[in-house]
């Protein structure tokens, strides 16, 4: 029988990425910035795992300008949620010692 | 067996800690609730202090069965009193907050710390507004009861964005404040049990919890 760490997703597999999807559950729409500051990340560094993620499908990505400033707001997709939930879900069988 | 590459625990730690650090605002100061209290006693005595000048020795018991022209009177002079209340308790609560908030390295005025200071000033916008009705149309007993309950019921909304502490502050003064409803001569005690002693008991407690080394 397959070893349920092979159950984990692998796009959930860089604690940045782990982060980014937190963030997202507990809150509707978040900036770029608020990311940053939440997650105490570099703009590339972030920029990079998010980028994955909305490949993925699992973050939405809305672009709008405030007068001049463009303003990114991330959320994250039906899809992402679902699969951050499996992957939760997971953890907590692995920490159950299931297998 | 083979250890999993990935520590389970650590993970499922890291993401809550992650969730309640980005949805909720917990660079809320005890010393802020320690300093608003001291601010509420030295108020409900300066309130005590005037009545009594006013209107000898019932004070408040008086002001309770006073005319309409007798309140349009003393208006002023307590809305004074309760906006110097406010402002100080907001200056000092303000100061103790923005300190931790820098110790923590976290923003005072971002999307959580604006979510909470709405989620607070909708429901004590109305109420105050509310209350000032009551004294005018003369129900001077409903008045103090009014503050607490709306005050209580803030805090419990405002629960959601910050430290669980508040919502059991926000309980207790809904509690004050029905009490207060049943036992109108006491009004003033009340008011200084709830804004008083009430806040200092809950700032204790989280400076306690949360920031004492």
């Amino acid at each position: 029988m397959k070893h349920v760490i092979h159950t984990l997703n692998k796009a959930f597999d860089h604690r940045v990425r782990l982060g980014v999807m937190a963030v997202l559950m507990a809150n509707d729409a978040v900036s770029f910035n608020e990311l940053k500051e939440a997650l105490d990340l570099t703009d590339g560094n972030l920029a990079s795992h998010v980028a994955a993620l909305e490949k993925a499908g699992y973050v939405q990505v809305s672009k709008q300008f405030v007068g001049k400033k463009p303003n990114t707001t991330y959320t994250a997709s039906t899809e992402g949620k679902g699969a951050f939930q499996d992957h939760l879900a997971a953890l907590e069988k692995l920490l159950r010692g299931g297998s | 067996m083979m250890k999993p590459a990935v520590d389970p625990l650590a993970q499922l730690t890291e993401i809550r800690a992650i969730m309640e650090r980005s949805s909720r605002f917990i660079s809320l100061s005890g010393l802020s609730g320690v300093g608003a209290g001291v601010v509420a006693l030295a108020g409900a005595g300066a309130g005590h202090w005037f009545l009594r000048h006013e209107y000898g020795d019932r004070g408040y018991l008086r002001l309770l069965e006073s005319t309409e022209q007798e309140r349009t009177l003393v208006l002023p002079y307590l809305m004074a009193l309760a906006a110097a209340m406010i402002g100080a308790a907001l200056a000092v609560a303000i100061f103790f907050t923005l300190r931790r908030a820098r110790r923590t390295g976290t923003g005072l005025w971002n999307t959580l710390g604006r979510r909470l200071a709405m989620s607070l000033a909708i429901p004590l916008v109305a109420g105050g507004l509310f209350c000032l009705a009551l004294f005018v149309r003369g129900a001077v007993s409903l008045v103090i009861p009014g503050m607490l309950l709306f005050y209580g019921l803030a805090l419990l909304n405002a629960s959601k964005y910050t430290l669980d502490e508040i919502r059991w502050l926000g309980l207790t003064q809904i509690a004050l404040g029905l009490a207060a409803m049943l036992l109108p001569g006491a009004g003033l005690l009340f008011f200084a049990l709830g804004f008083g002693l009430g806040h200092i008991g809950y700032g204790l407690l989280m400076y306690n919890r949360y920031e004492r080394k």
